[in-house]
């Protein structure tokens, strides 16, 4: 192995090494198989070579998007967390992951970026992590994007939030958790000691379910409810990513007081690569003290000017959207 | 009773276009219903409505319910859901494979009932196995390799319309389709792949099925019609390459397991009224 591959995803908050299901599988399964990656947690997806997060820039200078390929390509390298398996236990992997894919997936886009009162939160999220001017239409653009594909996963293109919506989509969602609570039973892992491919997926779309603090916790209640799943889930966060739980104690003292005002996001929002090697930081410090501070000034001129603008629009327009398409 | 499956049908099949079927020897005392398979017309039906029609069918008969099957032209439309095939019995309509499931359980027939918490968990991830991939599959030949869609699917999709809808439906649906297919990930993915993805889920059907009658010992359950509706027809149904029929009939197992559903729930009653629905080109023999 000569230069370890380098992994872009979502930074990581309320005590999980990342916000995003896709980003969490990848982490995950790196670590189950002792992947050794150069990872950048990131606000921007545009910083990442394909786009969009996770990605993976392998050695040969390509870049792969899908968790399922990036886990094949490090598969192919030697890390391969499946390597006890039997060819039923590969079996039954997949028809794991294509329960999570048909029955969860659906619900987590749902209730992240379609439930109205989650989706403020997720929206300030996102505002707060990506870098201006980006914070101002990155989270509506992901939004729009979820809601479409949501209708094209869904087949009906006049799905919107919705009492009746969300009734379907959680009913798949806590049955697809119950079936994996009984498939789970009293086993530290889905396939006996150590975990595989499927403890990546179902810990990739459980864990950000259980840990975010979200206004409508519907699905939160149902997993806390579900015993092995909830300490499933803590458990291999604590076993695999210890740095991350004690980044959330502190992370929570400081970025308290902030947390409601959305004036201070500036201080928030690092600049990109920030926790990744040295070659930014040093040539950057002296002069770029003094543009960011440029910067910040800029930004929060435009942000008084613009804000009240941006949260009329944003008030106003949906509701517009919901009564034309309802 | 009987239920009334809707499904895209030929005309030469039935006396389909009458509204209800009723056949009194096929009276069935627990569900008080009709039902009726509906399906689009024979020479309109594409691969994955046929297979998901079959798997309903497949159901229904291990179930023991008569099924009377009935093709529409237009049966998408007069889904629910929008997607074939529904059933209607008296005066209920329920689409797709598993509300289906649901509806004959409420109504006391159940397949499922002698499982374990963790076959039940199993048996459910495998279906959604089969609607993850051999599903998304046929709808990505069927739609999204050019060939195929020229050749079979847009002119068998438009043939009940005329000039310009003909035209106007079939680009509709393929444009449909391909931006689901860019929603699951699928759009970048080529024919090869695609083969790849096919062979793939059919190892995983194929050693989990090992040596059983059926998935879940000597019983049917959902699975094995699903599973059965969607290998046969991709067995019997002829495209413009042999290349899928070949990945599933790689699998001497799964072979071997259609054709013990076939004759055990199709092959009987073919003389009886209830095999009218059941055309489907050539039989594994």
């Amino acid at each position: 192995m000569a230069v370890p591959s380098e992994l872009y995803c979502w930074e990581g908050d309320w005590g999980l090494p990342s916000v995003n299901t896709e980003c969490l599988i990848v982490l995950a399964y790196a670590k189950f198989s002792g992947a050794p990656l150069k990872i950048h947690k990131i606000g921007n997806p545009w910083r990442s070579p394909t786009g969009s997060l996770p990605a993976l820039k392998t050695s040969e200078n390509s870049s792969l998007s899908r968790p399922s390929e990036i886990i094949i390509h490090l598969r192919k390298q030697k890390y391969n967390a499946d390597f006890d398996l039997s060819a039923k236990e590969g079996a039954d992997t997949l028809a794991f992951i294509s329960l999570l894919e048909e029955k969860l997936m659906p619900a987590l886009v749902y209730t992240l970026w379609i439930d109205p009162k989650n989706y403020v939160e997720t929206r300030r999220w996102h505002a707060k992590h990506a870098p201006f001017p980006l914070n101002f239409f990155l989270p509506g653009r992901m939004q729009r994007q979820q809601l479409e594909r949501l209708r094209l996963i869904r087949g009906d293109q006049e799905l919107a939030a919705g009492e009746e919506v969300e009734r379907e989509l959680y009913r798949d969602a806590l049955e697809c958790m119950n079936l994996l609570s009984q498939r789970l039973g009293s086993n530290k892992f889905f396939f006996g000691d150590s975990p595989s491919s499927l403890d990546a997926f179902v810990f990739g779309y459980l864990v950000p379910i259980l840990k975010m603090k979200l206004p409508n916790g519907k699905l939160q209640q149902h997993i806390k409810s579900l015993d092995n799943l909830s300490h499933y889930c803590s458990n291999i966060l604590a076993l695999y990513f210890p740095s991350d739980r004690r980044e959330d104690s502190s992370h929570k003292v400081s970025s308290q007081p902030e947390g409601c005002d959305s004036d201070h996001e500036p201080r928030v929002t690092r600049p990109p690569f920030s926790r990744s090697p040295v070659t930014l930081l040093p040539r950057g410090r002296g002069g770029r003290g003094g543009a960011l501070r440029i910067g910040r000034r800029i930004q929060l001129i435009f942000k008084a000017a613009l804000l009240p603008l941006f949260q009329i629009l944003k008030l106003t327009l949906p509701q517009k959207l919901l009564r034309m398409t309802g | 009773m009987t239920l009334m499956l809707s499904v895209p049908l030929t005309l030469s099949n039935f006396s389909c276009y009458s509204p209800v079927c009723i056949d009194s020897s096929h009276f069935i005392m627990s569900l008080a219903a009709e039902a009726f398979v509906s399906q689009i017309a024979e020479d309109q039906i594409l691969l994955s409505d046929c297979a998901s029609s079959l798997a309903v069918q497949a159901y229904l008969r291990m179930c023991n319910l008569p099924v009377q099957v009935s093709y529409r032209p237009n049966a998408e439309y007069m889904s629910p859901s929008g997607k074939v095939p529904f059933v209607h019995v008296g005066n209920q309509v329920v689409s797709e494979l598993g509300p289906i499931v649901q509806f004959t359980k409420a109504k006391g027939h159940s397949l499922s009932d002698g499982l374990d918490d963790v076959q039940r968990a199993e048996m459910k991830a495998y279906m959604e196995l089969v609607n993850n991939m051999l599903l998304t599959a046929e709808l990505y030949i069927q739609w999204c390799d050019d060939n195929t869609a020229a050749e079979i699917s847009r002119p068998r999709y438009s043939s009940p319309y005329s000039w310009p809808l003909n035209h106007i439906l079939a680009y509709q649906k393929q444009w449909e389709v391909r931006r689901k297919m860019t929603a699951v990930g699928w759009a970048g993915k080529n024919l090869e792949q695609v083969y790849e993805d096919v062979s793939q889920c059919c190892q995983a059907l194929s050693q989990r099925l090992g040596t059983q009658p059926y998935f879940f010992n000597k019983q049917p359950t959902e699975l094995d019609a699903l599973v059965f509706g969607h290998l046969f027809t991709i067995l019997t149904t002829r495209l413009t390459s042999d290349e899928l029929s070949e990945k599933v009939k790689s699998y001497s197992n799964l072979l071997a397991f259609c054709r013990r559903i076939e004759q055990s729930y199709f092959e009987d009653s073919q003389a009886g009224s209830s095999s009218r629905g059941y055309s489907k080109g050539p039989s594994l023999f």
